[in-house]
């Protein structure tokens, strides 16, 4: 008779903890450890970071973007800047915002600064990075964002121009260093990413 | 007479047969690029283009379209013209077909105010005053 009660209560431990963690993957659709690899990058004031050293136990929104993109990339800024805005006071300090160039050749850190200078954002919660080909690929690779160069011509100057067709893309770390979920950047469902870091936040 | 030429001036105003609706221009810092959007209604019954704009401030300015690449990735392409169809409306917007402000000559503050030309085949030169945000109102608003 014990017995049977000793495997009913285990029975019932195991189902309750499968329905917590089944509910944990539920909620997101990702659990992919980020932290194993580092890159070196320079922030917007050319200061040299560890990325993703810099956002340890912070709640992490990460796009890849380029400032000669007129159009979806500062989408996706703004979007990121509009969900910093709705956060509640008690997240204000535990998000962190990361913009990672991927064409660092044109984005140095002074571009990135000037990019996000003139849409008034705060360098307090984030930095706008800017690396070398193989730290930018390496991170690339790891969050799955694609970059191809296309109309590339050399103007009147001599300078060379080109556009780029990239990934469109919001990523959400957790505070373990865990990518959590990918969102459309340029048209994101605000809402979901606020109750997604909520969420987390909890 | 007078009231003739008034009437003429009236009827051959531009603006009556293409009116620029909402305006505006994202914000930009010098050297790097924006983009410039409107609404352009043609009232009148032939079908006009838009084949070239010219904004002072920007080194180079292209008419663009913004294009789903698949596999969750966006493009841009130079389009060249925007051809408007007799009696109907065509947006350019985020995301979309936009004009394309490269080269900045000066940084684009929130706020700021400029002159913009836009040349239609058809009706010619029209001038426009383009306020610069961060983004529109309306899409700030439906997020």
């Amino acid at each position: 008779m014990k017995t049977l009660i000793k495997n009913i209560l285990l029975f019932s431990t195991l189902l309750i903890t499968a329905n917590i963690l089944s509910g944990c993957y539920e909620h997101f659709p990702l659990d992919q450890d980020i932290t194993r690899t580092q890159n070196t990058f320079l922030n917007q004031d050319s200061v040299k970071v560890e990325f993703p050293t810099i956002i340890k136990d912070k709640i992490t929104l990460l796009a890849m973007v380029y400032t000669h993109c007129p159009d979806i990339c500062p989408m996706t800024t703004h979007n990121i800047h509009l969900i910093e805005q709705r956060l509640p006071a008690e997240l204000k300090n535990k998000v962190k915002f990361i913009v990672i160039s991927f064409d660092p050749n044109r984005d140095t850190p002074a571009v990135l600064k000037k990019f996000a200078q003139i849409r008034d954002i705060n360098f307090d919660n984030w930095s706008l990075l800017s690396g070398d080909e193989q730290n930018t690929k390496e991170v690339m690779l790891k969050f799955g964002v694609k970059a191809i160069l296309t109309d590339s011509t050399y103007d009147a100057t001599g300078e060379l121009s080109y556009n780029i067709i990239h990934t469109d893309r919001i990523s959400l770390i957790d505070q373990d260093g865990r990518l959590r979920s990918n969102y459309k950047g340029s048209t994101a469902d605000l809402d979901m990413i606020l109750e997604d870091i909520k969420y987390l936040g909890e | 007479m007078n009231l003739l030429i008034a009437f003429l001036m009236i009827f051959s105003n531009p603006s009556d047969k293409i009116k620029i609706v909402d305006p505006w221009m994202r914000v930009g810092a010098q050297g790097q690029a924006t983009g410039l959007f409107f609404k352009i209604e043609n009232n009148s019954d032939k079908a006009d283009t838009l084949y070239k704009v010219e904004f002072e401030p920007a080194g180079l300015v292209q008419i663009h379209e913004t294009y789903d690449a698949g596999n969750n990735m966006m493009g841009m392409r130079e389009v060249g013209k925007i051809i408007i169809p007799a009696k109907s409306t065509f947006e350019l917007k985020p995301g979309s077909y936009h004009v394309m402000l490269m080269k900045l000559k000066q940084d684009i503050k929130k706020g700021y105010v400029g002159d913009v030309a836009l040349y239609f085949k058809n009706v010619g030169k029209i001038m426009i005053k383009v306020e610069a945000k961060e983004m529109m109102m309306k899409q700030t608003m439906e997020h």
